[in-house]
């Protein structure tokens, strides 16, 4: 079967800043892949190569069988992408918008009324359908941009950071409605910096940081990369920086960074059985003012492969 | 069927438009305000008023005397006597007189000074020709005059004279020809070249707005060839320039019975001159950062560019140097080619070379602006 999605040594350089290095995945048809990285690894300008927004300087995209810079016509036509931004005419409805991108992409002139009405109750936006745009809210707003890349039916919907700057409610009604995308047999590609989500939509993951894949797999994979270590946060009042050093000390601790002013994440084999000894190791040196212990997730992955967090 | 790229960019640009108010009542109400108080500013609007003719005559020269009479008994006509030749055709080119006539001591051959490409002229014109025609009641007068004093034979060559005059009337005026018309037939084409461009530089927000949400980039990732989506946003301006032109044309034609000239040139000219405001646009569009700076920028430059081009006063009355500086932007050229093409006779072969360079303007400033504007929006 032809994969919906194929790249390979995909790399791009903005002057002597390498933005993507090496990169290359593939997505199977209705699979849900996610990119999942912190801001500026690298995600906005792999995706821009993908869908011909930007020339790579090496590497090759396979949309469906069709090579996107052999034949753009074809592999544009079979992928959907939803900007990071809204890009949709303010000053026109959503419904306007819609017949408008029917329009771009070709839709038999017969099919557009009904496809713009699918769409419109796919997003839940039928009842504000002649409101113009900018009078949506953030969420609408967000909702008819991922709906503006549905109406060709694409094999592959690409979205890039759909769910930045959205309300938790707009947010969970986003992430319900890709889940009935894929359920209906949609492949994904979903970039964010939220582990979350990521873990929540996606099907495989791979890990990008500084422009690279450092790791890919399925969750249960990646979070198998960090063994039977565990994530401590640790939220410490007095000398973090000196107790940092000599928790990296300690047994079994394998990395210990600090999130926040006074807080500290660990990765610990067998950490749950370690907390006795981080407390007494920062005795005398900070007060441990709240301490939890995760199970190990991409986050503690993110941690281990990377040495740093996915949000800053 | 299957609807094509550009149409969908056109279409969806051109209902934005429509939907900006402000936008429009430049376009719709704004061209008809500045030709209207202009136009009557420059003494273009009292269409019912009688038209002011001057004359140089002794009216102690029967002929004169008699000639005099007839044009002051026309309805049409204000006979204003003026003491001198100079003093005459000052007046007919400042405006002040629609026309002159002069009439020599003891002679019948009369001079009419007007100036050839001003509506008013010509209807003074016909009336004068009118009355000189019935010059048999003239030859009456001037018998009846000239049987107390003259001689017979004098009088039978006064006779003979006045019957050849009505032939011998001649437009005088190669120093005055080229001047400006006056009232709406000077207005109407320079608020055309005036708004056509001004606003196309306006709605050029648009444009910065479509690039700066990501819109081009978008629709760049739709199997849509790149040409198409630029083609699309310069159709849509030039779309928009040419509306505006059009809009000028018939209103100013119906309401002000400005009559603009043959059609292919006319179109010829307004056509290569949506061009150049198309391509001013799009360069607009590709080099500023904020959908506001447009409206900002648009208006003053293209008021100055007005200016030097002879659309906010007559270019005679700037100067030759601000003339030639004028030449070197569109305006200049537009209006030196839509007045020849408003006086009669005249057609595209009179304005060959304002369309020449009008286009050469207009292909440079597109091929640029189009270059720029493809970069400028190539990424996110
Ligand atoms: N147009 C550009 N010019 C220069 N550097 C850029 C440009 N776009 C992105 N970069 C750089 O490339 C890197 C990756 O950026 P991006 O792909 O936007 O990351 P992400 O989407 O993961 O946040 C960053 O370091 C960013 O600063
Ligand atoms: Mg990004």
């Amino acid at each position: 079967m032809t994969d919906t999605l194929t790249c390979a040594n995909l790399s791009k350089s903005y002057g002597g800043v390498v933005a993507v290095r090496d990169v290359g995945f593939t997505i199977a048809p209705g699979e849900a892949y996610g990119l999942l990285g912190p801001n500026g690894a690298g995600k906005t300008t792999t995706i821009s190569m993908l869908v011909g927004l930007l020339k790579p300087d090496t590497g090759t995209v396979v949309v469906g069988g069709a090579d996107l810079s052999a034949d753009p016509m074809a592999a544009k036509a079979k992928i959907g992408y939803v900007p990071q931004e809204i890009a949709l005419y303010p000053d026109l409805t959503g419904r306007e918008n819609l017949r408008f991108f029917c329009r771009l992409f070709g839709l038999p002139r017969k099919a557009v009324r009904a496809r713009v009405e699918e769409v419109l109750d796919l997003v839940g936006l039928a009842d504000r359908a002649d409101a113009k745009l900018d009078t949506y809210s953030g969420g609408m707003k967000r909702r008819i941009n991922i709906g503006a890349a549905l109406l060709h039916r694409p094999e592959l919907l690409i979205l890039d950071e759909p769910t930045v700057g959205v309300d938790p409610q707009s947010r969970k009604s986003i992430l319900d409605g890709l889940e009935r995308l894929v359920a209906d047999g949609m492949a994904l590609l979903y970039t964010s910096h939220y582990m979350e989500e990521v873990e929540r939509v996606c099907d495989r993951i791979a890990i990008v940081d500084h422009g690279s894949i450092v790791a890919e797999g399925t969750r249960h994979e990646l979070v198998a990369l960090v063994g039977g270590a565990d994530r401590i946060e640790l939220t410490l009042d007095g000398d973090v920086d000196t107790a940092l050093a000599k928790l990296r000390g300690l047994g079994g601790v394998t990395e210990a960074v600090r999130t926040a002013a006074g807080s500290v994440r660990l990765i610990a084999e067998g950490g749950r059985y370690l907390l006795p000894s981080v407390i007494s190791t920062v005795d005398g040196i900070a007060a441990v003012t709240a301490v939890e212990v995760v199970e190990p997730d991409l986050e503690a992955t993110f941690l281990h492969l990377t040495g740093n967090t996915l949000r800053d | 069927m299957r609807p094509h790229p550009v149409l969908a960019l056109v279409a969806a640009n051109l209902r934005r438009h429509s939907r900006d108010r402000v936008g429009l009542f430049f376009i719709v109400v704004m061209p008809f305000v500045s030709i209207i108080f202009v136009g009557m500013a420059l003494g273009g609007g009292a269409a019912a008023a009688r038209l002011p003719v001057g004359v140089v005559a002794q009216e102690s020269d029967p002929v004169a005397a008699a000639v005099l009479a007839e044009l002051r008994a026309h309805p049409d006509l204000e006979i204003k006597t003026v003491g001198g030749e100079e003093e005459l055709r000052a007046g007919v080119r400042g405006g002040a007189l629609a026309a002159g006539v002069v009439i020599p001591p003891g002679s019948t051959r009369f001079e009419l000074v007007m100036t050839q490409s001003s509506g008013s002229g010509m209807a003074a014109r016909s009336a004068v020709d009118a009355s000189v025609g019935r010059v048999a009641g003239v030859i009456e007068a001037t018998r009846a005059a000239t049987s107390a004093g003259a001689s017979p034979a004098h009088a039978a060559e006064l006779v003979r004279r006045a019957q050849a005059a009505s032939a011998d009337v001649e437009v005088v005026g190669s120093d005055t020809a080229s001047a400006t018309p006056r009232g709406f037939a000077y207005t109407a084409p320079a608020n055309l070249l005036l708004f056509t461009f001004i606003n196309s530089m306006a709605v050029a927000a648009a444009l910065v707005e479509s690039r700066r949400i990501g819109m081009l980039p978008r629709a760049f990732t739709a199997p849509v060839r790149r040409g198409a989506v630029l083609f699309g946003e310069a159709l849509s301006r030039f779309l928009v320039a040419a509306a505006q032109a059009v809009l000028i044309m018939v209103v100013s034609s119906l309401l002000f019975g400005v009559s603009w000239g043959e059609p292919f040139g006319v179109a010829a000219v307004v056509g290569v001159f949506a061009l150049v405001a198309t391509g001013a646009a799009i360069l607009m569009g590709s080099l500023v950062r904020s959908s506001a700076q447009p409206s900002a920028i648009g208006p003053p430059l293209g008021i100055v560019l007005g200016m030097l081009g002879g659309c906010l006063w007559p270019a005679e009355a700037a100067g030759p140097t601000l003339d030639t500086i004028g030449h070197l932007f569109p305006h200049a050229w537009g209006m030196d080619a839509l007045l020849t093409l408003s006086r009669p006779g005249t057609g595209l072969g009179d304005v060959l070379l304002e369309v020449a360079v009008l286009g050469l303007m207009a292909a440079v400033l597109l091929s640029l602006s189009l270059v720029l504007f493809s970069r400028r929006t190539r990424t996110l």
